[in-house]
């Protein structure tokens, strides 16, 4: 119970310090390209209560292979979800609406 | 058919077998989960990328301070529910209970600022998308597509977190079934509880802080 304990309480102060984290990065002037970098500490939180709260590295074989299925396919979708809007160029043309 | 054979269903080899298979199945209930929530993820990037002056103009307009607390809420109660599992683990019955009325109440504080407090303060600022949207001509797409994101996202979110609330009241009622040796369902659940926090996790950039550069 007590290493349980004190793996739990890290995992929380993890937790606070990389909202901490996360919440000074989106005050930084970053880029447009660069805003998504908000999303790390965002990311290593997600895996911290994978790890730390829901005990994925300790769960059966077939637990951990059904979560990193499920990891794949999210990011094959927004892998190539992103393609069309990431490589597509958008050519200015006049507006043919009727109003 | 849920003939105990042996502290185990009929169909399984052993009670490991048994909670093993509720583990697994959980988490691939799980994965399908993150297929369900990807699409509203992948919208957000076509949203965003369509305009994203407009867009972050609208999460500009977003309770920052709400957001940041219900943050810190759902992750204090995943954190009070695991310590509910490690309790019943080690035979602790009423601190269990004790540890899982505090994440249910928790999970209930965040419901309440979320619906009662945060909506009704964007619905009064005129956010919800229609004929009183408060944005200028210039913004007035790009907002509206961040709002539909905003509230379709967090009514989504909120959904899942009323079931929790609900498995986590269940395991509650049947706390005295638990023992050290017989507590899959308390751990089940727990899986669930700690998924909507990581969901929530990635929701809150998107919708608080990506959009709220210097």
């Amino acid at each position: 119970m007590k290493v349980r304990t004190t793996q739990l309480f890290t995992s929380y102060l993890l937790l606070l310090l990389l909202l901490a984290a996360e919440f000074g990065v989106a005050r930084l002037p970053l880029g447009e390209a660069a805003r998504g970098l908000v999303l790390i500490p965002a990311l290593m939180m997600v895996g911290i209560v994978a790890m730390g709260f829901m005990e994925l590295g300790k769960a059966p074989q077939t637990a951990r292979f059904f979560a990193l299925a499920g990891a794949v396919w999210l990011a094959i979708l927004l892998g190539l979800g992103c393609l069309d809007p990431m490589t597509r160029v958008l050519y200015p043309t006049q507006s043919t609406a009727v109003y | 058919m849920s003939e105990a054979v042996g502290g185990h269903a009929f169909q399984y080899s052993s009670a490991r077998h048994q909670a093993e298979s509720a583990v697994s199945g959980m988490w691939l209930f799980l994965a399908t989960e993150m297929m369900f929530f990807g699409p509203l993820f992948l919208a957000w990037i076509f949203c965003r990328h369509a305009d994203p002056a407009a867009f972050d103009a609208g999460a500009r307009q977003t309770d920052l301070f709400i957001g940041t607390i219900n943050t810190a809420l759902l992750i204090t109660s995943s954190l009070s529910y695991s310590f509910g599992v490690a309790f019943i683990e080690t035979g602790r019955r009423r601190a269990m209970i004790l540890c899982l009325v505090i994440a249910w109440l928790l999970g209930g504080a965040f419901l309440m600022l979320k619906f009662a407090v945060e909506w009704p303060h964007d619905f009064e600022r005129g956010l919800f998308p229609g004929a009183e949207f408060v944005f200028t001509p210039a913004e007035r797409n790009g907002a509206q597509l961040f709002f539909v994101f905003y509230f379709f996202s967090t009514a989504i979110h909120g959904m899942h977190l009323v079931v929790g609330l609900g498995l986590v009241a269940w395991i509650m009622l049947r706390a005295r079934e638990f023992t050290p040796s017989r507590n899959t369902a308390v751990f089940v659940v727990g899986l669930y509880w700690s998924f909507v926090d990581m969901v929530w996790i990635i929701l809150y950039p998107l919708i608080y802080l990506i959009g709220r550069g210097p």
